[in-house]
């Protein structure tokens, strides 16, 4: 579904992304791993379609379709979803209207009909109790006010009622207490399905435990420098980075 | 000076069919008025909105006409009460003042010439009384009749609430054409003892329209007063808020949203006496401006050497969506108590783009995730509104007529 060949993308003049080759299949979890600042999320980023990063060079290829070419809004309505590392707070606009906002958004797109209001309450309060999350915060504005581990659960609960054919999820773990890291878990592994890819951004292994990856891949300096299965996770748990970016140069 | 001669030609007229009784009320006005003539902005007070404008056009007084309106249960066009309500005591002015159902203190001379004037000129307009512990809801439509040019109208509304009476008042000034007109209107609040009054105008956009406009606010002990205003610029629009909280536990929230667009021009002063202890005030406005328009927010608040445990706080928040819109950001505390608690702040921003990102990351078009967010940010200073259907109208009315950006 996902073929990346070559991407070089930099913000502001720095360079970050410096040659990435990574290909995703329908149905498969990918694990994205390794130190601060390698270029992790702004992977995550380019592929949901950032505008504040420029893509330089190579190409991402969605369905046999340049993605690149793509507004964020039409990427999301092509069915990619990026759950954020750091959640924004909307005061003001309700949780409900924003979520059936992007439902119809996405419906509009793929030329079906808007939703009606019973029916979308239906979805919500299937797909709330999935995320453990209390009915009360569908009223609030989103995010405003939610502790950090309602906040990553509300991009998973918004994940599972908007169904991706593509989730990125960018460091959903940080911030978790062990709990919430299983609910959180719990909630993409209900949606794992050989129509649905996902790629797992994350620092550590712990996540992983829960979400399995059927790859694992390493990235350094904007570029991938080992790939492998969910083995190599624990290897890095173990050895640390260094150790295996050294082995990896050898 | 042509305006000047024209007005005071018009004044003659005007109170010629006036008693003898009540004449006085207005002569002194009129000559207080002509003592500073129209203002200038080297004046302080007119720094950023210079009426002095208006002074070379030839306005004469301007004429009633017939309009009906069902939605309205009162309507007044170019300041005559031309449809009156049966719910509530109301008569129009000079009845008022001849019946002394009106006391004329209301009429004392200011420091401001246009509320002079429009003391001078107010025959015609509305005296509104509810009494103690009534609970009502009314429509005012208050009609500019701009279709012909060169008027100048002073459209007055005096209200008197009662004793722990609960009212909801909704204003719309509505204008019928777009010529050169000046609207110099003044509304009065009485609130008596624990009244509870909101007060939510409409007021829409008239091109070439210059519009000055005082609201003037008298509370008494455990008194509140909520005032929720939509303004969107004209020519030249100035609104002051002047509100007086007289004794303790009295309360005022204004709030407020105003557009403007093109070459537009909007200013709101508010001045909030606090005169008592232990009352509280709470302001918020809101601006969106595009084009080459100008804003102009300036809150005072005054807290007096009485008004201990004094609590006020005043935002003033804009959105500017091109780069030749200007707002002039002013607030003025000046505090003679000591144990007061006094916030205050003003923002100058574009809208939120990580919000933007984060709602078109959902599947949401740009222009759609704008208007959500605007929807957001006015959505904040009509909270709490108790007029649910104005609440509604408001909105969507705020929300169709935000400007386009760059």
């Amino acid at each position: 579904m996902l073929k990346i060949n070559n991407l070089h993308a930099s913000v502001e003049e720095t360079s970050i992304l410096n040659g990435i080759n990574l290909e995703v299949k329908s149905g498969e979890t990918h694990a994205i791993m390794g130190p601060n600042g390698s270029g992790k999320s702004t992977l995550a980023q380019v592929i949901a379609g950032h505008e504040d990063y420029e893509v330089e060079k190579g190409s991402i290829e969605y369905f046999g379709e340049d993605l690149l070419e793509l507004d964020v809004d039409e990427r999301a309505c092509e069915g990619i979803f990026l759950a954020f590392q750091y959640p924004v707070e909307l005061p003001g606009v309700n949780n409900t209207y924003f979520l059936k906002s992007a439902l119809n958004a996405q419906r509009k797109h793929r030329g079906e009909e808007e939703i009606d209001a019973m029916d979308f309450m239906d979805i919500i309060s299937d797909k709330i109790k999935l995320l453990n999350l209390k009915e009360s915060l569908l009223k609030r504005p989103v995010n405003e006010g939610f502790s950090g581990g309602e906040k990553k659960r509300n991009e998973i609960f918004q994940m599972a009622v908007l169904e991706p054919k593509l989730a990125l999820l960018d460091e959903t773990d940080s911030g978790l207490d062990i709990d919430a890291l299983k609910i959180v878990a719990n909630g993409v592994n209900a949606m794992k399905s050989s129509e649905r890819s996902t790629i797992v951004v994350t620092h550590y292994q712990r996540l992983l435990n829960y979400i399995v990856p059927d790859f694992v891949h390493v990235l350094v300096n904007g570029k991938i420098v080992k790939s492998g299965d969910k083995t190599l996770a624990l290897e890095l748990e173990e050895k640390g980075y260094e150790e295996v970016i050294k082995e990896a140069k050898k | 000076m042509k305006v000047l001669q024209k007005i005071e030609a018009d004044f003659k007229k005007n109170i010629a069919e006036v008693s003898s009784e009540t004449k006085d009320i207005y002569t002194e006005n009129f000559s207080e008025f002509k003592k500073i003539g129209i203002p200038t902005s080297k004046q302080e007070f007119w720094k950023f909105t210079n009426p002095s404008i208006i002074k070379d056009s030839e306005f004469s007084l301007g004429n009633s006409s017939e309009i009906t309106d069902n939605e309205f249960d009162i309507i007044l066009v170019n300041g005559k009460l031309i449809k009156k309500t049966e719910k509530i005591v109301n008569e129009d002015i000079k009845n008022s003042l001849e019946g002394k159902t009106l006391d004329s203190t209301i009429f004392e001379k200011t420091n401001n010439p246009f509320i002079n004037l429009n003391n001078a000129f107010s025959t015609e307009g509305c005296v509104i009384n509810f009494g103690d512990n009534s609970e009502e809801e009314i429509s005012i439509l208050n009609v500019v009749d701009n279709t012909s040019s060169e008027q100048i109208i002073h459209p007055r509304i005096i209200i008197t609430a009662g004793k722990n009476s609960t009212i909801s008042i909704l204003e719309e000034i509505r204008f019928l054409g777009k010529n050169n007109n000046l609207v110099n209107s003044v509304t009065n609040f009485h609130l008596s003892e624990g009244a509870n009054v909101e007060h939510i105008i409409i007021d829409d956009y008239s091109e070439n329209t210059y519009q000055i406009s005082n609201v003037l606010v008298k509370q008494k002990r455990d008194s509140t007063f909520s005032s929720y205003n939509y303004s969107n610029a004209k020519k030249l629009a100035r609104r002051d808020f002047i509100v007086e909280l007289k004794e303790r536990g009295s309360h005022c929230d204004l709030r407020g949203v105003y557009l403007a667009d093109d070459s537009n021009h909007i200013d709101h002063h508010t001045i909030i006496e606090h005169e008592d202890e232990h009352c509280t005030s709470n302001e918020l406005y809101k601006g969106i401006l595009s084009g080459k328009s100008t804003g102009v927010f300036n809150g005072r608040i005054h807290v007096h050497n009485d008004a201990q445990k004094t609590d006020a706080i005043q935002s003033n928040q804009n959105l500017l969506l091109s780069d030749n819109a200007i707002i002039h950001t002013k607030p003025e505390l000046e505090i003679y108590a000591d144990d007061v608690k006094c916030t205050h702040g003003a923002t100058i921003g574009q809208l939120d783009e990580k919000g933007i990102f984060y709602l078109r990351a959902r599947g949401i078009k740009r222009e759609q995730a704008q208007k959500m967010m605007m929807r957001a940010y006015i959505g904040e200073v009509l909270k709490g509104m108790k007029n649910e259907k104005a609440n509604e109208i408001l909105l969507e009315k705020i929300i169709a007529n935000i400007p386009e950006g760059d």
